[in-house]
């Protein structure tokens, strides 16, 4: 090949690669979402609308304890614990999760800012607190030891995975104790015990859930403590401008709204009662559209955030509520 | 009732092949999307390759480019884009454009390079001019690998189409999504067949059409 053509296209090469490379950064700017242009930044922080008809079932964060080991100093640290938290205190905890902070160490500043070990004492012996495979569970579970620690006790964390293998370790005493979610442990227990097809016990109402989780528990050789306000259950978020620009507090205020109303959720969500289902029949809203994401992942949240739902499913404790 | 009684339930259902959620809509955004991801990664690949084989410099780069892109996990490219830029066709087309440039750079690069030097030595006997060269003899005998290219990445693109389902989308992929999340097995094998035989009517069609393409009819 002759050198004088060679060359022309020896050039070319370094321009069309710089070229392309300069096109992959400068095309994956950030996806701006158009939303009604008021000229205000976009806050795109998420909301929660409060679920005021009470559709979800009631999944506060619950201690539950071995009642062979449930002496009244372990009874009472464990319930300051679940008394103090408030459900922005256990976003702010999660986000601090999702920022790769320890758990212990988010226990530890969590303990001394509340001042949670003030006023527990009179406890001895060894207690092991379990702590699911999700940080919001080993945050609590830490939470617990840090209290029982200055309790007394000789208290540790121990990791475990589902709750189909450490509700069995709770009842033969390899955990003593578990942050559990008061709806869900009930219905878990439920169908253990009054096999698959039982009526479920579990409701909105935690009063009621916790009467039923006490019965059920106590079959079991276990005790539910007192429940926290704070919860890890569904729950809807809105980016906090919509929510602004449209005075939406509750979920009944979204009835109201008669705009466009696209509603992200779990592919399942148009015919469950929870979901799309239970949002138009209970509290009369009127959706234009759904879109089929994740369960509350981070999927849903970047949609709602991006404004390509208006509305979506996620969980009540998620770090992405922090802020707003 | 097993899964496959409930898969041929759910093909004989007529509902479920009509209307915007049906079959054919889903099979026509499947399709959408996958020949919008082949295009944009054939416009990048194609003229890269072919410009570097002709060349004969910058194997290293054709190399490194086609392996790092080979080494990129789709699903995890694509949640990466809807984390940055929301839901939408866009970040499936990216994500799936990415997964189809490499077989597209190499095959191209490689019907280029392997064209016979005697044919070359042929064309410069001639006077024929670089770019009359790559135009003229490089690229029609490259064509049958080029083609080739094209084809492999057709089929895996449209068999990968499925993840768009996992971030909102359309496409075929929602049937074996929407089916997982409702255990409705009849929804998702069904899903699976369609997007199995799509896959190989592709194969099939751009064979075909590889076969027609080769100047040589080898």
């Amino acid at each position: 090949m002759s050198r004088l053509h060679r060359s022309r296209l020896h050039r070319v090469i370094p321009i069309v690669t710089v070229a392309l490379l300069a096109a992959a950064c400068g095309g994956s700017s950030s996806g701006k979402s158009a939303v009604s242009g008021s000229g205000a930044t976009p806050d795109n922080h998420l909301v929660v609308l409060q679920d005021d008809k009470h559709l979800q079932n009631s999944d506060n964060v619950v201690a539950v304890v071995r009642i062979k080991v449930a002496k009244q100093p372990l009874i009472d640290a464990l319930n300051k614990v679940d008394t103090t938290i408030t459900q922005s205190d256990l976003v702010a905890m999660n986000k601090r999760a999702a920022n790769h902070d320890d758990p212990a160490t988010i226990a530890g500043d969590y303990a001394s800012q509340k001042n949670l070990t003030a006023g527990v004492g009179g406890g001895s012996g060894k207690v092991v607190v379990g702590a699911a495979n999700f940080s919001e569970s080993e945050v609590l579970a830490n939470l617990y030891v840090a209290v029982l620690k200055k309790a007394g006790y000789s208290a540790s964390v121990k990791n475990v995975q589902s709750r189909e293998v450490y509700e069995p370790a709770l009842e033969h005493g390899q955990l003593d104790v578990m942050p559990e979610y008061a709806a869900t442990l009930t219905e878990f227990l439920n169908t253990r015990i009054n096999g698959s097809k039982a009526a479920p016990l579990a409701s909105p109402d935690i009063t009621k859930t916790l009467a039923a989780l006490k019965t059920l528990a106590a079959k079991r050789g276990l005790e539910p403590l007192e429940p926290s306000t704070a919860t890890d259950e569904n729950a809807f978020a809105v980016r906090k401008d919509f929510a602004a620009a449209n005075h939406l507090t509750t979920l009944s205020d979204l009835a109201n709204y008669h705009g466009k109303l696209v509603l992200g959720g779990p592919p399942e969500c148009p015919t469950r009662p929870y979901c799309e289902l239970g949002l138009e029949k209970t509290y009369g809203i009127h959706f234009t559209g759904f879109k089929a994401l994740d369960v509350g992942g981070p999927i849903t949240i970047a949609a709602i955030r991006n404004g390509n739902v208006q509305i979506g499913l996620v969980f009540s404790s998620d770090p992405s509520l922090a802020g707003g | 009732m097993n899964a496959l009684s409930e898969t041929w339930s759910w093909l004989t259902t007529a509902d479920h092949w009509t209307g915007g959620a049906g079959v054919f809509a889903r099979l026509v955004q499947h399709l959408q999307l996958s020949a919008e991801a082949l295009l944009l990664a054939g416009v990048v690949a194609i003229p890269l390759a072919l410009i570097l084989g002709h060349v004969g410099r910058g194997s290293w780069l054709v190399v490194s480019l086609a392996n790092a892109s080979r080494a990129v996990p789709v699903l995890a490219v694509l949640v990466l884009l809807v984390l940055r830029m929301g839901i939408g066709d866009r970040p499936v087309v990216y994500a799936l454009a990415i997964f189809a440039f490499p077989p597209m750079v190499t095959n191209t690069y490689a019907g280029v390079r392997g064209v016979d030097p005697e044919v070359r030595d042929a064309a410069r006997g001639l006077g024929l001019s670089g770019n009359q060269m790559l135009r003229r003899v490089e690229l029609p005998l490259a064509l049958p690998l080029i083609a080739a290219g094209v084809r492999t990445a057709a089929v895996q693109v449209v068999a990968t189409a499925t993840i768009a389902a996992i971030v909102g989308s359309g496409g075929l992929g929602r049937f074996i999504v929407d089916g997982f999340q409702t255990n409705d097995y009849g929804q998702l094998v069904s899903g699976v067949l369609v997007v199995a035989l799509l896959a190989l009517a592709i194969e099939l069609t751009l064979g075909a059409a590889e076969r027609r393409l080769d100047p040589l009819q080898r």
